[in-house]
């Protein structure tokens, strides 16, 4: 049966992550339970591959922004119902190491009407120093919630803060739902 | 008024507030679902706790090994309670432990110590 046409496609989706040094991989639902059982992972895999602390805590931190903003903005939920009581949202999160970095890679569908919106918090970061982006965490950290916010509306910072590179991120419109695009995420750690 | 606390989770610390012997601890990690939903009886009871007191010594031990940003906000709210009681008159000593070599939450403590000045806060790293 290790012939077969599929199970090369098996063999081939494991070979690939390993070559891309793949660390955690999560695609599917999210949901408060599911990142905190993950966060035990994620945890227990950083120490094992031998990152060092700061990295490690980098990478965590970064990890739980994520993934928070995924059960938070995610619009892609279960059901509505079901989505409302249990905050099931989908997405993906992926972390691999590249050499001396780590990438921490992220992707959930949102509503294309938020593309811009998204786009708008995001760009600004990407030009800034590192010391700017602290001194805009700093001020943001004394700021009124911003309405729009599930969180602090420090999230997109925090990553920044703790990247070694500009945030890299992409939206990829949904060819077969013109009102879903994928919102992608990349942090260099 | 009862002493407060509550348990840590595996996202949430344990929060230990002894008002009879003016000792408030909190302790462990911080990422809960909705950390504001999280933090708001934990600020209601130090508030209506600070409120009564007058020319007395508080301290508290805080001991965060992570905290998400929606965390960061609330750890702002328990630090203006603490700080309005200090100008009111009362001592309030902060130990802010944290690894010696975790900056990120080094430099949280900076920020706390620069804007809430009636405080007396005390940075503890622990040797890793």
């Amino acid at each position: 049966m290790f012939n077969s046409p599929a199970a090369q496609q098996d063999c081939t989706f494991f070979d690939l992550a390993q070559q891309r040094n793949v660390i955690f991989y999560h695609m599917g639902y999210f949901s408060h339970h599911i990142i905190s059982a993950m966060a035990e992972v994620v945890k227990l895999q950083l120490e094992i591959s031998g990152v060092s602390g700061p990295t490690r805590r980098k990478l965590f931190s970064s990890f739980v922004e994520l993934s928070q903003n995924i059960i938070h903005y995610s619009s892609d939920a279960l059901t509505a119902s079901v989505a409302e009581e249990s905050g099931l949202r989908q997405g993906a999160v992926c972390i691999s190491t590249d050499g001396e970095r780590h990438l921490m890679l992220c992707a959930n569908p949102i509503a294309t009407a938020d593309t811009e919106r998204l786009r708008a918090k995001l760009e600004p970061l990407r030009n800034m120093s590192i010391e700017e982006i602290k001194q805009a965490y700093k001020t943001s950290l004394r700021a009124e919630t911003p309405e729009d916010s599930k969180g602090a509306g420090l999230g997109f910072l925090t990553m920044a803060r703790d990247a070694c590179a500009p945030l890299e991120f992409d939206f990829h419109p949904r060819a077969d739902d013109p009102d879903t695009t994928l919102f992608c995420l990349k942090a260099t750690i | 008024m009862d002493n407060f606390y509550i348990e840590a989770t595996a996202t949430s610390p344990e929060i230990d507030f002894r008002f009879d012997q003016n000792l408030l601890s909190m302790k462990g990690e911080s990422y809960p679902e909705n950390a504001a939903a999280f933090y708001s009886p934990v600020v209601q009871q130090l508030r209506d706790y600070l409120g009564a007191r007058d020319g007395e010594t508080i301290t508290a031990n805080i001991a965060l090994a992570y905290f998400n940003s929606s965390s960061t906000k609330m750890l702002f709210s328990i630090f203006d309670a603490l700080d309005q009681a200090a100008e009111a008159g009362n001592t309030i000593e902060v130990n802010w432990y944290h690894e010696e070599e975790d900056e990120t939450i080094f430099e949280f403590g900076e920020e706390l110590k620069a804007d809430f000045t009636s405080i007396v806060f005390n940075d503890c790293p622990i040797a890793t």
